[in-house]
């Protein structure tokens, strides 16, 4: 068994971190209470080519490894959570079925310009009707001649409000359940496609949420974005393990700021005669947190490398992500606590975490969902 | 034009750093390129950009956690990185570096050397000067601007002094230390990161410079380290104004000596 990342990785990291802390961590307070999507920020972050760490070096991107991509993630959920998850949309999920699928003239429209951060893209799987639950995808693609025509409408789509494409989770029949689930490309100017209402968020608030609406949406037989037709849900399933270690390990790394603000604050903080860190119920929960947060950081990092060797970890995905979130959600409460009144105030940094935190619950999967499938497999029922 | 940057990997400004015993200190695992080098490497590139030619090196004395410093370098576009690394560099002091280091240089040719002000960890602002005297070429220190004359045989530099801005020319090749205030560092691109990562050392020990352990034999000890006094709690002055005022003046006159 090897643990240890390697020197580079090492070097990636604390390259990664300095360019949160220079770039992202002076505006993170600014970012949360503007609710907007920060393009010159954007802009600014693309250029230094974080958004092609994932992609082949012939479409601009670094191809770098998943262990060094897991790292990225970790260091940038650091910084403002609202703008990761614009970052992670586009490097991760609303560019995979693009690069992995697209033709060529697709990849040199879309892939290219979205690593430059020209274009933002994401990825629309939830409905208000479903989310964790797949099969539950209502809307419809219908192949007419050569083109795909879709219609249906999607909610709680990050940058809903400004992206110029997006990956649509469809069914090409109901009837079918999960086996017929497919992915397509829709453009912004593709008659038929609209932006609907931009939701109000209680964290994460410098990313844009919101519904797509899909009215006859006309879309070339190309932009079915697969090998065969009713593989949607593999690939769905390849896509969510990435997506659950990320999510992981954002938790993570918002636990672990919320945590060091308070261990600051505690060391400050005079009550009767001594610093608050002085008290044996406030070493407790740091102690206790060290102990969660060390074994999900861990375990994320395991899967990291499980993906990376090409093992399946479906359910050790599932597993890592439910565990770091649930670490991450009392993390945060706790270091509310220690902030006693002052975490009410909005000037004090622990409210953020302990809003931004909420949106991990949701992101790759429901817990309850997450929770009914794990033990079903753990009971080994059919 | 070749340019050569000095850099050194220093304990960073948020590591907790305690003092273990009168000459040993316990310094917590975070590093970072000395700040003051920063605008060193940031000067070379700017250089090299505008004229559209020669290379930047970056080069260190260390062992293993110095390489991040020349990885940083390499990051941020140099073009190549050196390691002086040998087991009688362990315990040094700034002669002894610019010695080791003015070795290195002669046999390569650099026209201008860059390096910080001074190292944020012993803040001696010793390296720059001495290395070169041992060199006999020029230098300015504190720059906080800098041009390369067209025929690149001249160089004029901008340096801070008590109450304003001295400006003054010389030769090159000559060294310079830069002073905040030269650039503003850039961010290092992910292709840069990534060609840092894969980067080649290239590494020397003090056989392969022509020194022995006697040449690079420090000429300064350090003899205790102290860590600073606790600050005091903060005091509240009670009364109400004008009379705080007063107060105030009191105690800056009187007991701080501020005034």
């Amino acid at each position: 068994m090897d643990f240890a990342f390697t020197e580079e990785q090492e070097f990636f990291r604390q390259t990664v971190r300095d360019t949160i802390d220079r770039m992202i961590m002076p505006k993170v307070q600014e970012l949360d209470e503007g609710e907007e999507f920060s393009f010159e920020l954007w802009h600014e972050f693309a250029k230094l080519g974080y958004l092609g760490i994932r992609h082949p070096e012939e479409y601009g991107g670094m191809n770098i490894d998943v262990i060094s991509q897991m790292i990225f993630y970790e260091e940038l959920f650091r910084g403002d959570v609202g703008f990761a998850m614009t970052v992670t949309m586009q490097i991760l999920m609303g560019t995979y079925f693009i690069g992995r699928f697209g033709t060529e003239e697709i990849k040199q429209k879309v892939l290219v310009p979205a690593i430059k951060g020209e274009k933002i893209g994401t990825i629309c799987f939830t409905e208000d009707q479903s989310g964790s639950d797949l099969a539950g995808t209502r809307t419809t693609t219908v192949l007419e001649g050569d083109e795909w025509v879709i219609n249906g409408t999607k909610m709680w789509i990050t940058n809903a409000p400004t992206c110029n494409f997006c990956t649509v989770l469809t069914t090409t029949d109901p009837s079918q359940g999960i086996k017929a689930l497919n992915f397509f490309l829709v453009e912004e100017d593709m008659p038929g496609f609209s932006r609907g209402q931009q939701l109000k968020k209680l964290g994460s608030r410098s990313s844009v949420t919101g519904e797509l609406v899909f009215d006859n949406v006309r879309v070339p037989k190309d932009y079915f974005l697969g090998e065969e037709l009713g593989k949607g849900v593999q690939y769905a399933g390849e896509i969510l393990n990435e997506v659950r270690v990320m999510t992981g390990l954002a938790a993570c790394a918002i636990a672990k700021m919320a945590m060091d603000d308070a261990r600051e604050y505690a060391n400050r903080r005079i009550a009767f005669g001594n610093p608050i860190s002085k008290y044996q119920l406030i070493r407790s929960k740091f102690a206790n947190f060290w102990a969660w947060y060390e074994s999900a950081r861990w375990y994320c990092y395991r899967c990291a490398w499980m993906i990376q060797q090409g093992l399946p970890c479906l359910t050790e995905c599932m597993l890592a992500k439910m565990f770091a979130t649930e670490m991450c959600l009392s993390a945060v409460d706790e270091a509310t606590r220690i902030y006693g009144g002052n975490a009410f105030a909005m000037e004090y940094p622990s409210q953020r975490y302990f809003r931004d935190a909420r949106f991990l619950l949701y992101g790759g999967g429901c817990h309850e969902v997450l929770q009914d499938y794990l033990g079903r497999i753990y009971l080994k029922e059919d | 034009m070749d340019i050569l940057v000095l850099v050194k990997q220093v304990p960073d400004t948020k590591a907790i750093i305690r003092a273990q015993s009168d000459t040993e200190l316990d310094i917590e695992n975070k590093y970072s390129l000395n700040f003051f080098d920063e605008f060193a490497v940031e000067e070379a590139l700017r250089i090299k950009e505008k004229l559209a030619s020669g290379k930047v090196a970056v080069i260190t004395l260390g062992s293993k956690k110095a390489v991040d410093a020349l990885r940083r370098g390499i990051a941020m576009g140099a073009d190549e990185a050196f390691q002086i690394e040998d087991p009688a560099l362990e315990e040094i002091d700034g002669y002894a570096t610019a010695k080791t280091l003015a070795k290195f240089i002669e046999s390569q040719g650099y026209d201008v050397i860059l390096c910080g002000k001074q190292a944020i960890d012993d803040d001696s602002g010793a390296v720059g000067p001495a290395l070169a005297q041992f060199l006999g070429i020029p230098y300015l220190t504190s720059i906080v601007e800098l041009k390369i004359a067209a025929d690149k045989k001249e160089a004029r530099a901008a340096r801070e002094i008590e109450g304003g801005t001295e400006i003054v020319t010389c030769p090159l090749p000559a060294l310079f230390t830069a002073q905040k205030g030269l650039n503003e560092p850039r961010i290092p691109q992910v292709a840069g990161v990534m060609k840092a990562m894969k980067a080649q050392i290239q590494k020397f020990d003090l056989k392969a410079l022509g020194l022995s352990p006697e040449d690079v034999r420090p000429k300064t000890k350090i003899l205790k380290f102290y860590p600073p006094g606790k600050r005091p709690p903060v005091k509240m002055i009670e009364e109400e104004f004008p009379k705080n005022v007063e107060v105030l003046v009191k105690i800056l006159r009187e007991q701080e000596k501020a005034i």
